[in-house]
């Protein structure tokens, strides 16, 4: 401690030690203390799926499903002092023809404030949903889950699930257009 | 003159003020970070915590690094120097 170097070299030594503490206190207390519980409800209006050409092969068939939804939730509880953002998705869970469980991500947002944590959306499926198989002949009906993905400033990535459908919604058979 | 700036950059302090510094610096560090938590909890901010961390740092690193006139306020007591006898 004799010279500033030396000063600096201890100071900023423990400087460094107390910064780790604080952020470990931040993310520890987030973990344990805050609830990642949020609310909503979901509801499939309607499903239908249809049989169009697939890209890139001209001869074979491939099934889209085309889902219509409402989803209210209120997102709020889960913005604290360190939720940075969080992504809310809906997934539809469903075991295909060839009893593979699937989770598709159909729908998703990005949600930064708390201020739009109030989540209301009527609409459709934003991502094209099809199955590997390339037809959801056989596949067993559906259930759909809102659920959401906390990002903290600091910590762990934590999950949830805001809203679950109260029944399983069955695939229609394909049709050849909407 | 040269070794007087020399001592410039190298910003000696005494061995009372160097035991004082090494103290308040981790016991100052220990207490900012612990309130840059208490007031983050309360304020509901992250930016509070850091703000309080970053702040406090800087006015203890200013308080306690350079070589105040404080920091030689003890200066070591030499003994005497004895006269040699003349024979």
């Amino acid at each position: 401690m004799h010279s500033i170097l030396s000063r600096i070299n201890n100071t900023s030594a423990f400087f460094s030690s107390c910064m780790m503490a604080l952020l470990a206190a931040i993310s520890i207390t987030s973990y344990m203390f805050f609830p990642n519980e949020a609310t909503g409800d979901i509801s499939i209006s309607s499903l239908k799926v249809v049989a169009s050409n697939a890209r890139r092969y001209p001869n074979k068939k491939q099934d889209l499903a085309f889902v219509n939804f409402n989803i209210t939730a209120d997102l709020s509880p889960i913005f604290h002092w360190n939720t940075k953002q969080v992504f809310v998705y809906l997934q539809a869970e469903y075991t295909n023809s060839q009893g593979t469980n699937n989770e598709v991500v159909i729908w998703d947002r990005i949600i930064r404030r708390k201020e739009d944590a109030f989540v209301k959306f009527v609409g459709k499926n934003k991502y094209m949903f099809r199955d590997v198989s390339s037809s959801f002949k056989n596949a067993k009906p559906a259930n759909y889950s809102l659920k959401f993905n906390v990002m903290p400033y600091v910590g762990v990535l934590t999950y949830g699930e805001a809203a679950r459908t109260t029944e399983e919604v069955e695939f229609p058979a394909a049709k050849s257009r909407i | 003159m040269s070794s007087f700036l020399q001592e410039i950059p190298e910003g000696k302090i005494d061995f009372v003020a160097q035991d004082n510094v090494d103290f308040f610096a981790k016991l100052g560090l220990a207490m900012v970070t612990f309130t840059g938590f208490v007031f983050g909890i309360i304020f509901q901010d992250l930016r509070v915590s850091f703000g309080i961390l970053g702040g406090g740092t800087v006015i203890l690193a200013l308080l306690l690094l350079p070589p105040w006139p404080m920091h030689n306020s003890h200066p070591v007591k030499w003994l005497p120097v004895k006269k040699e006898k003349e024979s």
